[in-house]
Formats: structure tokens, sequence, C-alpha cells
């Protein structure tokens, strides 16, 4: 499985690319993976979680799987993350390569 | 003055009330939106972004309208600062109120006294009494989450967070970035800018040009003197940077090996037409920022006085909120007509500044302006 965690935006409007291959990672945290895309019900997930337009200069998160036979990309504005969404992109920030 | 302008328009001579409940507009589905969002040409993708937001902000209304009335109207400057102590809940502890000396805390102060000079500008030089013109009071939490390597206005006040202290130190320590958070509440009060494409490019735009005068004016320079960068002091002393960005040179205000280049256009053949940052905010906002720094400095003297003045009467008299560059610059011609006369020199340097990034006039304009004159 690869993720990749896009962040744009933000006052300072630069970007930061996050990624992670399950095929590197040791069998603890492939499996914390695993429930935290299941708890977040993330390819089931729509393709965007705009916030409205009185929220300026927040972050945009784009996290994009793909897995063996299912894929989703989901954007979200830093103020619209979905909480049952916000532990996974918490491990990939902490778990994942800066690319 | 200040003004709401809601309004939507279909484009064929329909429009209504941002909160009326429009037959048209919930008629096409949000996952319909999202992909006109995506795919669409640029007018289409801001017309689905707006629809996408105004389901947003009619169902985040509630909340919305609770928050506000929360803060009263004061008709005076009113600060508060607030501590989040390193978490993410707003709006945090009170640590500063209006009248109280220093704090010692650094972010505090900093918020305080930016915040107090950015609602001085706005009422010396644009005789406007704070952000909604009625003198709202002015709130902001500084310490907000961990290593947060940002600043934003949520619709109700500002928040500043302390960088990561490698790349980027606290987000209070360029009084611009006060003042460009704090032009986000004037613009939702006025023209109310989406904050997609090129209408939030210019939303961008009118901050930094805001946040900058208001840096400008505390270090009395002039158009010549001035550095027209943003967020000088933000990067550490590791970052290959001068500043977040140029106004007068977009593009070269960074080249670092981590951070990457400055991405900014100084230009329209550059523009970004892609989806990362609503669209490119932060991106293309560097064609407007040149378009009012050239302005500024062929009129001369201090930019508030008069290119200044064009700005703000364009963003509370004259924009909607999907305006896009070409219509702002129209706007910005027409008002400079306004304000100085048409034909007159002020006039003539707002539309070379436009032309010289790519924004042209239409001859219909153009020959207006000259039979007037």
């Amino acid at each position: 499985m690869l993720i990749t965690l896009e962040r744009s935006g933000g006052f300072a409007g630069i970007s930061k690319v996050i990624e992670v291959d399950t095929a590197k990672l040791p069998q603890k945290q492939s499996e914390e993976l695993s429930i935290l895309l299941e708890t977040a019900n993330f390819f089931d997930l729509p393709a965007y979680f705009f916030a409205n337009s009185n929220q300026c200069d927040g972050f945009q998160y784009t996290l994009i799987v793909k897995d063996k036979n299912k894929q989703n990309t989901v954007t979200v504005s830093e103020s619209k993350i979905p909480d049952n969404l916000k532990p996974l992109m918490e491990w990939i920030t902490c778990n994942g390569e800066i690319s | 003055m200040g003004r709401k302008k809601l309004k939507k328009s279909h484009g064929f001579g329909f429009t209504h009330a941002l909160n009326y409940r429009c037959p048209i507009c919930c008629i096409v589905p949000p996952y319909m939106l999202e992909k006109i969002a995506v795919n669409g040409s640029p007018t289409q993708r801001e017309w689905a972004f707006e629809t996408l937001n105004l389901s947003a902000q009619t169902r985040g209304r509630r909340m919305g309208l609770g928050n506000k009335v929360e803060a009263p109207q004061t008709g005076q400057k009113i600060r508060i600062i607030y501590d989040a102590n390193n978490s993410q809940q707003l709006p945090g502890e009170i640590v500063r109120k209006e009248g109280d000396s220093p704090s010692g805390d650094e972010a505090v102060d900093e918020a305080y006294e930016a915040t107090g000079a950015t609602y001085d500008f706005f009422k010396e030089i644009c005789d406007r009494n704070s952000i909604d013109n009625k003198g709202l009071r002015l709130d902001s939490t500084v310490h907000y989450g961990k290593d947060y390597e940002n600043a934003f206005w949520n619709g109700s006040q500002m928040v500043y967070g302390d960088g990561d202290g490698e790349l980027f130190n606290r987000f209070t320590k360029s009084v611009d970035v006060i003042g460009h958070e704090l032009t986000h509440g004037v613009n939702q009060y006025e023209a109310n800018l989406i904050y997609f494409g090129e209408a939030g490019a210019n939303k961008e735009s009118f901050s930094e040009v805001f946040g900058s005068l208001d840096k400008q004016r505390i270090n009395k320079q002039t158009v010549d003197e001035a550095d027209w960068l943003i967020g000088v002091g933000l990067f550490t002393d590791k970052v290959n940077g001068k500043g977040i960005r140029s106004m007068k040179a977009p593009g070269t205000a960074y080249d670092d090996p981590v951070l990457g280049k400055d991405p900014q256009p100084g230009h329209m053949k550059d523009i970004y037409t892609g989806i990362k940052d609503n669209g490119g905010v932060h991106i293309n906002s560097g064609i407007p920022n040149r378009a009012f720094y050239l302005a500024a400095k062929e009129i001369g003297g201090y930019a508030w006085e008069k290119t200044g003045k064009i700005w703000y009467v364009s963003l509370c008299e004259k924009l909607d909120s999907k305006a896009n560059i070409q219509r702002t610059s129209e706007v910005t011609i027409e008002v400079a007509g306004e304000l100085y006369g048409q034909g007159s020199n002020e006039q003539k340097a707002v539309e070379n500044a436009w032309k010289e990034v790519g924004v042209e006039q239409s001859s219909v304009n153009s020959e207006q302006r000259t039979v007037k004159s």
C-alpha cells in the first residue's frame, strides 16, 4: 500500500509531502495503519471537505491511499478534517518519510 | 463604510442573495460540484467552489452566528490576547486585555501591539472602526498547536503558531502577518471574496497589500524605501530566504534546499491552474501583488496615501465576491478615475501596472476613459 499526504496552503503557501510504503514497514505498524484506515472509513470518504471562504490561511491536505484493489484521494481543509480521519493523518505525519 | 454583498449569479440574468435557498444551487449534488471544482474551466471551478462553500456555510451558520454574537460591538479599539497553551482549542486562556501592561511573553505582546497598529492604520488612514467598521473586538490566540508553522483567520479571530523553531519562527514576529490576518476579517465584511482560484488570490493579495502598508506606515517608509517583502523574520537563519513573499519581485523571496523555491508568478502568463492551496491562492496572489507595487511605484510617495486608497475603495465599494484578476484590474482603474480624474496620472499608473503583469483592458473601456478626459 502506498500513501501520500501533501500539505499545501497555509500563510506561507509552502507544500510538504509525506509518503508511506507499507512494504517497508514492520508488521505491527502495518497493522496499526490498517486499523486507522478502517476507523476513518477512508475508502468510502468523499473526495473533498472544503472549509467556507471565511477560513483563511489554513492548511489544505490531500491524502492518497493506493492499495491492491482499491484507492481513494481525499482533499480536506484543515478546519474540516473529520474526527475519525485525524488519527490516520497524525500517524502518517509521525511515521512517514518527507519526500 | 461597510457592506455585506451577498449575491450569486448563475450567469443568465438570475441572481439571488446567498442566504436564499436557491432551487438551482440545491439541484446540483455535491459530488458533481466537486468534479467541476477540479475539472471545469476557471469560471466553472469558481462557481462550483462557491456553491460548495455556500452549502458548508449554510450548515455551519448557526455555529458561526453563535460565536459572532459573543464578541461585543464596542465602538473603540478593544484587544484580547488568548493563549492556547500549545493545544488546538480556541480561543484559549485570556492573557492580555486592552490596556494591560506588557505580559513579557513575546508572542502575546507582539500580537497585542501589531493588532493595535493595524487597527490604527484602518482608523486613521481608511476611517474604518475595526474589522466590521463598528468596533468589533479584536481577538487573537497565540501559542496555537505544537510547532505549528502557520497563522490564520478562522472567520471570528486571528490565530498564531510558534513555528517549529527549525525553519520557522513564531508567526507574530512579523507585523505584516498580523495585518494580513486582520485584513481577511475586513474582507469578510466587505467584498467577501471567495477563497478559491483567482478570487481567492485577490483575497490573499488584499491581505498582503494592507499588511505591507501597515508595516510601511509604522516604519514611515516611502514606496522606494520599503522592501515590499512579506513575512521578514518568519524564517530562521537556516533558511535561504529574505521573506515569505515579495510583492516587488514575485518568485524571488526564497530558494532553499529544504523548502524549495518561491513559486509565485508575477505575470498572467505564468498563472498556476492546479488545485493545490485552494487553486493557488497564495501562489497567484503574486500577480495582483506586483500590480499594486508597480502602481504605487509610479504614483510615488507613501503607498498608503493614493494607491492604498484606490485599493481600499475598490474592496469596500465595488468588488463582488467572485471578482477575478481581470475584474479587479477594471475596478481599480475605474476607482482611480473616480478619485483622481479620468486620464489622471494615478489612473494611468494603475492601468500601466496591470498591463505590465499581463492584464489588458478592453479597447471599449480604454476609449471611454480617453473620451471622458
